[in-house]
């Protein structure tokens, strides 16, 4: 399949707001997770997120429009219109019915959706906001932002838990290599920090409850593991065919090459030990991109900071690479800013892009001693390597894999 | 503070507009670009600010503050 180009990045995380500042924060190995200030969350066991405080500061967005929707559409704004500044696209030149936008969520927008429920119970049906039917549901952002923009193309939001942004950009890449579109805005948004979105995060299990040292929580890997932390933001970005943006002289960031998703199938939460299927997303994904496992130069890790889940990654890897693997750096940037869940592997991709485009590979953070001595782990600080193809994996509760290649242009 | 005024600053508030935005004889639609939903929202409020009742019937899109002053006022003077 056709590869695609990537020609603008837009990026809301606790790691900065737009790429310049974000890259900085993520080449120097910052750690953006501390404790949540937004509500008085100190009763739930895991009390700790990446959360995002200056949005407003970032945003054109207007009073009127912003008491309609909840943050997580707020973020996929700013996101959406910081990549196409950097693609140098004004969307009011494009033919609206061939611009689509594909966007990853997984929880939907429980700071405005518990805030209604909540009056209610208090005040009856009409102390509930009109706008609560269209601002808590998953696919809320894409239509914001569809709205905001006139976008008119064929659009969807996938819902598939963690992995749900990574598929996101691979249908997205599937529908422009068919020329069905001629540009998308594809990506994922979360906001997971509010009290009721948190209660399920935490009964879910697989939380750090490291409050006390909140930057030494997300330990993927470490032999101190202790689950992992969430985050809030969204990552977007242009994605156009090569020619047209050749056409238009855009300057390319880099390419979506490959792209193979599959299910373990086993259970509902966990996913299976042994990282057969994983496997063979990684390979279906290899396979489409054309690439072999001794092109890839780099791999950025889902990283769930669980026993189970990052030994079966491991496997998936070995049974991929073999004995390439230890000659290919991995890491798992997230630790730094948190799992952003539903938009995790959107940021992962832009972290991807930006790590091949400066030849420096971005550290896990809290890697001390790795559970197991059989990968390449980048940790503590960036390291230099020289990177044309990339492989980012991206896993979602009760396994669902979901692996994407990437490239230089 | 007399109605209509009054019924700018509800309106003003709710819907995040500028007072200066809301004229007299422009509907809600031409003046602001009302939306359904910020008319559902729109009733209510004024309903909570008056104390009387109003139908999405008689306060539309197409109503201009005049129109929403006289059956306002009709209303309390019943």
């Amino acid at each position: 399949m056709e590869k695609i180009a990537v020609t603008g990045i837009g990026v809301v995380s606790p790691s900065g707001i737009g790429k310049r500042q974000f890259w900085a924060n993520i080449k120097s190995g910052r750690s953006f997770i501390k404790k949540i200030t937004r509500f008085d969350a100190s009763l739930y066991p895991a009390h700790i997120a990446g959360q995002i405080d200056d949005l407003e500061k970032y945003s054109h967005i207007s009073e009127r429009l912003l008491k309609k929707i909840d943050a997580f559409s707020h973020m996929a704004l700013v996101a959406a219109e910081l990549a196409l500044q950097d693609a140098g696209i004004d969307i009011k030149n494009e033919d609206p019915n061939l611009v689509g936008i594909f966007l990853g969520n997984a929880i939907g927008g429980w700071l405005y959706a518990e805030t209604e429920l909540r009056d209610l119970y208090l005040e009856g049906r009409e102390g509930v906001s009109p706008y609560m039917a269209s601002a808590w549901f998953p696919a809320a952002p894409q239509g914001q932002v569809s709205i905001y923009y006139g976008i008119k193309g064929f659009s969807k939001t996938v819902v598939s838990d963690r992995a749900s942004s990574l598929m996101a950009l691979g249908y997205a890449r599937k529908v422009l290599a068919k020329n069905k579109l001629n540009m998308i805005l594809g990506g994922g948004m979360e906001a997971p920090v509010s009290p009721y979105a948190l209660l399920c995060c935490n009964t879910y299990g697989a939380l750090s409850k490291n409050n006390n040292d909140p930057q030494a929580a997300y330990r993927p890997f470490d032999q101190a593991r202790s689950g992992f932390v969430i985050g809030e933001g969204a990552g977007i970005v242009v994605m156009e065919s090569i020619k047209r943006a050749q056409d238009r002289q855009a300057n390319i960031l880099g390419l979506i090459s490959g792209y193979g998703t599959t299910c373990d199938g086993v259970n509902r939460i966990n996913c299976a030990s042994d990282g057969k299927e994983l496997a063979r997303a990684i390979k279906m994904a290899l396979s489409d991109a054309k690439a072999t496992v001794e092109e890839i130069g780099y791999i950025s890790l889902d990283g769930l900071a669980v026993e189970l889940w990052d030994n079966s990654e491991i496997k998936a890897l070995e049974l991929v690479f073999g004995n390439n693997l230890k000659k290919i750096p991995v890491s798992c940037p997230k630790s730094m800013f948190g799992n952003l869940l539903g938009a995790s592997g959107a940021l992962d991709m832009i972290i991807a892009f930006l790590a091949m485009e400066h030849n420096l590979v971005p550290p896990t953070l809290n890697l001390d001693k790795p559970a197991q001595n059989n990968l390449n782990y980048v940790a503590k600080e960036s390291r230099e390597y020289k990177i044309n193809k990339s492989l980012i994996i991206s896993r979602g509760r009760g396994g669902i894999n979901s692996v994407l290649v990437v490239e230089k242009a | 503070m007399d109605t209509k005024t009054k019924i700018k600053e509800v309106l003003s508030n709710l819907l995040k507009v500028k007072i200066e935005e809301l004229k007299d004889e422009s509907t809600l639609i031409d003046s602001i670009g009302v939306d359904s939903t910020e008319m559902v929202e729109s009733v209510i409020a004024l309903e909570k600010a008056f104390g009387v009742k109003l139908s999405p019937k008689e306060i539309t899109k197409n109503s201009t503050i005049n129109d929403i002053v006289s059956n306002i006022e009709g209303k309390i003077a019943k």
